[in-house]
């Protein structure tokens, strides 16, 4: 039981980091109908970016965000007006390459200039706990779930009730009617970028304190997003929160389910997505868009 | 247009000599070079058209985008593999073990993503490799997990008692190599010039309109997937048996199905040339690139080795690799988004009809 | 004309220049990829040994290949180095993985090849007859560590957690059998995927177990990541035994918050008793940056022993494989001699230790030879 319950609460709370990378991708997906495979590898470079901060100025990791948060939005708003904003109207395995073309020179640009060597973050909470009735809860883990909640919180409010996160929800759901109705379309397409990098970026740093960082860390939670978004439904924002809880949980209890153990947790993640695929192909909130 | 149409009937008798001549002159040509370097460099070109050419019957000309293909290339090059190694069953006949396998696995698989569309079949086609390579790894007692398989050695091919080839150097599998890649070639020719073929490109061009036409969409996805399972499956085995080592790392990663499309990609999708042009493309860079031939030219052309700039490059060109590899693919989609030979093709085009209007 | 007229007396004339050929060597490394990082320590102790050779009047040249940590591209680099570059021996490779592909290669090409650190048992016992190898073996991982386990008092049961690997799932079989074999009660047992950012629930089942040893085989970050993750949920078993690789490097000493007791089992530290030891690890120090993990002691020995060998083989592969089989070296690396043993063939009986994190500092324990400091046992507890 007690092990159970322990599973159950990290499965939550890593679940709330991989939330915010699916807001992320969600967004960019929403409003340009693009997959982007290059976002495991923005995380990455989030990741950097905190650990620099961290080592050269001594700025705590979850601090640090207010600083990356607005570099990762400009990398984002870089990256989709000069690059993906060509290939809007291309095909879509055109698009998908792309990405994986960005991804790559990303990686292998962080490779000739920080070589390969693993990094870790060490800061005085690292392998802190508190514990609560028996069950330890990770510190850093439990401050990162909270400033995600907070993020999410902000970002609601951001797309129900400022101007701009309306004109984006609409671009989302309609590009063509938002553009008759005198949406600027194509601002839309680079703030939905630069959020999205921002979110990634946000997401890498708040993992940094308790995962490691190597140019290539990137591919395994690009993959993790995209479940975690076909899940809440593309495009939309509180399916992506829920799709990341539900995939932390689902690993973290598979793990300790017999016969399926740590080895085989990523495959039922990936099983769970094909059947959400079959028999709910909107995802669990999303409109049908197939 | 008539007199347009014209030359081009001619034309068509020209490719079809040029074809036969490359083919006889690739048959010549281990007997005039011998160097087991430059034969290996061919196999690996053969290897990637075979790949590319099983991958465009199905992503080329039925627009299904699979970046799963790892699945159905490891199913080929294990199942073959642990046959011969575990039991002994010669590969010639454990191949078509393999490709029975991976078609079930393909029909199977078909039967459940063909019904997605867009960019949720390829995160279908993702998911299920995924999970295909997930289960090789774990399941140790048939697969032998993450240890993999090291092969012994390739029994000698006989006919009744004459030895044909004990597969020693590299001759043997240099054509078995270029077989296998004439023959994917022919098919996607056969494709594109059947019934087939049609019903093919019609559904790529439009699923609900070929549908209306009274074309059954699964049939037809499921042929083509079943086809290019076949053949991705082939140039597994043979990779298993040119390497003599499998594991799912190497094998049946998303990097492995993801260096598939880029072949097409690269070269042409949907076009019988393309991922011929893709794998002259790729396969040399990659190379050249990871054995720093690139910088040795550079300095053999009179850049100094020791000045900055040399040792420079001399560091960095081979860790660049994927790197330029990368910039490659942005390069390729955002100017030639036909692939290098369409990009040929328009080029040429052009011309002709700037000099036709002179 | 003249010019070549020229260079055929002056090879004619000068027959010396000829004997001092430069000693052509290939290496394959993994110089990226995700295995590069531990290739990087590979390819700074061989410019080590490169100076070295250099300083003893050795004139060697080195062709370096990437094999980017895929075995079909190995075997392109092998392909280069024996057809195309017409290297005497090749160094190589730092993978199991690729080294299987590239040894079984060179065997064919007749190219002596000796192996820096890829520990698979199988590579050594193909009967390959020019095929040799530095490196210790898996199983010597476990062995080693269980030995030490045993001096120290008799444990009850173990708990071996590996990640999904080659090196780690032929460490935890090699650990499995080895504890069976002297009566510890295997009360746990799995494989994980390497990478994953939450082994929280695995470890609360290992710690569920409540075994005695815990056992795990794990490259550099995961072997962190677990040991945080450990402390985390409170396991504190008598003593962890960490399979070498990640458990071995500075970088996871250096935390000393989760890694002082922990044993972990090393081909090679600095404080081993070997002629020259400390002072390659000062000067690897002082060059990189970095203590000298022992995969870079390994690569350093492999290379010296290759040149050495080939230079006194005058570019014959032949010549050069019977100098590997007849010699003996001794170094940094103590004694190097390849023998044919218990179903291997070139394959290097390589003394293993075990050394623990004390403080922050790596400390030899065990064998008691080649111990310079004693044992922490059982494991302290977590520091509040």
């Amino acid at each position: 039981m007690i092990v159970f319950l322990q599973s159950l609460l990290s499965g939550v709370l890593v679940g709330g980091v991989y939330a915010l990378i699916g807001i992320g991708l969600t967004i960019i997906f929403g409003v340009m109908r693009i997959i982007n495979f290059a976002h495991g590898d923005l995380l990455m470079v989030g990741m950097y970016l905190t650990f620099f901060i961290f080592t050269l100025l001594g700025i705590d990791p979850f601090l640090s965000i207010l600083v990356s948060i607005p570099l990762m939005f400009l990398l984002g708003a870089f990256l989709q007006k000069v690059f993906i904003n060509r290939v809007l109207n291309a095909l879509p395995q055109n698009q998908i390459l792309l990405t994986i073309g960005l991804g790559l020179v990303m990686s292998n640009t962080a490779m000739l200039l920080f070589t390969s060597d693993y990094r870790i973050l060490t800061t005085s909470y690292s392998s802190g706990s508190v514990s609560l009735g028996g069950l330890s809860i990770s510190t850093p883990l439990l401050l990162s779930f909270l400033i995600t909640a907070a993020i999410t919180a902000f970002l609601y409010w951001f797309l129900l009730k400022t101007d701009i996160g309306q004109a984006i929800r609409a671009t989302a759901q309609d590009r063509d009617a938002a553009q008759l109705m005198g949406i600027n379309v194509k601002r839309m397409s680079v703030l939905a970028t630069g959020l999205g990098a921002a979110l990634a970026g946000t997401a890498g740093a708040l993992i940094s304190p308790t995962y490691y960082i190597y140019p290539q860390v990137g591919s395994a939670f690009t993959l993790k997003a995209f479940v975690i978004v076909v899940l809440g439904g593309m495009g939309s924002i509180i399916g992506a929160t829920m799709g990341g809880i539900i995939i932390g949980v689902t690993e973290s209890l598979a793990a300790v389910t017999p016969f399926i153990g740590s080895g085989l947790k990523e495959a039922v993640v990936f099983l769970l997505f094909l059947l959400v695929l079959l028999f709910r192909p909107a995802g669990l909130l999303g409109k049908s868009r197939m | 247009m008539l007199r347009a149409r014209k030359p081009a009937r001619g034309l068509a008798a020209l490719p079809l000599v040029l074809a036969v001549v490359a083919t006889i002159l690739l048959c010549l040509f281990p007997a005039v070079v011998s160097s087991p370097y430059t034969l290996h460099v061919m196999i690996l070109i053969f290897l990637s058209v075979v790949q590319g050419e099983s991958w465009n019957v199905l992503g080329g000309y039925t627009g299904q985008y699979s970046v799963g293909h790892a699945a159905y290339f490891g199913m080929g090059a294990y199942v073959t593999i642990m046959l011969l190694q575990f039991k002994g069953i010669a590969p010639w006949y454990g191949m078509w073990a393999a490709v029975a396998a991976a078609i079930v696995l393909g029909l199977v698989i078909g039967s459940i993503t063909f019904r997605l569309r867009g960019p949720y079949f390829v995160l279908a086609s993702i998911a299920v490799a995924e999970i295909i390579r997930l289960v090789t790894l774990n399941w140790k007692e048939v697969t032998n997990g993450a240890e993999g398989i090291l092969l012994s050695g390739v029994p000698p091919l006989k006919i009744g008692e004459t030895v044909i080839t004990d597969w020693s150097s590299k001759v043997p599998f240099y054509y078995a190599g270029l077989a296998l890649a004439v023959l994917t070639i022919l098919v996607n020719y056969a494709v594109q010039h059947s019934k087939l073929g049609y019903y093919f490109q019609a559904i790529r061009e439009d699923q609900d309109a070929a549908h209306s036409l009274g074309i059954p969409l699964a049939r037809y996805k499921n042929i083509a997937l079943a086809i290019s399972a076949f053949f991705t499956a082939w140039s597994g085995a043979f990779y298993g048996l040119y390497v003599g080592f499998v594991d799912p790392s190497t094998v049946q990663t998303v990097e492995v199905s993801v260096s598939i499309v880029l072949i097409c990609i690269i070269g042409g999708i949907g076009t019988i040339l393309g991922p011929v042009v893709g794998s002259l493309v790729l396969v040399p860079l990659a190379e050249a690139l990871r054995s720093n031939l690139i910088a040795d030219g550079l300095f053999a052309l009179g850049l100094d080795p020791t000045s900055r700039t040399g040792l420079f490059l001399k560091e960095n060109l081979a860790h660049a690799h994927v790197l330029i590899y990368g910039i490659l693919v942005v390069v390729v989609i955002l100017f030639m988004p036909d692939g290098v030979l369409g990009y040929v093709k328009a080029v040429t085009r052009k011309r002709a009809t700037r000099t036709e209007a002179a | 004309m003249q010019k070549r007229i020229a260079s055929m007396l002056a090879a004619l004339l000068v027959p010396a220049l000829a004997a001092a050929a430069p000693v052509k060597i290939g290496i394959i490394n993994s110089m990226t990829g995700p295995q590069a990082p531990i290739g990087e320590s590979l390819t700074n102790g061989m410019k080590l040994a490169e100076e070295d050779l250099k300083a003893k009047g050795i004139d060697l040249q080195l062709v370096w290949e990437d094999d980017t940590g895929k075995p079909q591209v190995g075997l392109s680099a092998v392909e280069k180095l024996a057809s195309r570059d017409n290297v005497v021996g090749i160094v190589g490779a730092y993978t199991s993985a690729v080294t299987n592909a590239v040894a079984k290669k060179a065997n064919d090409y007749k190219v002596p090849l000796v192996n820096p650190v890829a520990s698979k048992e199988e590579i050594t016992r193909q009967g390959y007859k020019y095929v040799f190898r530095v490196s210790a073996t898996t199983e010597d991982y476990a062995a080693i560590l269980l030995d030490m386990a045993n001096s120290l008092g008799k444990a009850a049961s173990i708990a071996i957690l590996n990640e999904n690997t080659d090196f780690g799932v032929s460490g935890a079989k090699s650990a499995k059998a080895i504890a069976e074999k002297r009566g510890i009660k295997v009360v746990f047992e799995e494989a994980y995927s390497p990478g994953s950012p939450d082994y929280r629930s695995t470890l609360s089942k290992v710690k569920a177990a409540s075994p005695e040893l815990v056992f795990m085989v794990s490259y550099v970050a995961d072997a962190i990541l677990l040991m945080r993750q450990s402390r985390e949920i409170g396991l504190s078993p008598k003593a962890f035994l960490g399979a070498g690789a990640g458990f071995s490097t500075d970088k996871f000493a250096s935390e000393q918050e989760i890694s002082n007791a922990v044993f972990s089992s090393t081909q090679w530290t600095p404080s081993a008793s070997w002629p020259g030891a400390k002072e390659f690890g000062d000067r690897y120090q002082k060059r990189f940056g970095k203590v000298p993990p022992y995969h870079a002691a390994n690569a350093y020995a492999a290379l010296m022993v290759m040149a050495d060998a080939a230079s006194k083989a005058g570019g014959d592969r032949e010549k050069l494989a019977a100098n590997l089989r007849a010699g003996k070296w001794d170094g940094i690396f103590g004694e190097v001699k390849f023998q044919d043993f218990d179903g291997y063939q070139g394959q290097n009986k390589h003394q293993m230790l075990v050394e623990q994190v004390q403080a922050g500092k790596f400390v030899t324990v065990w064998p008691q030879k080649f111990a310079n400091g004693k044992a922490i046992y059982p494991f302290p507890g977590w520091k509040k």
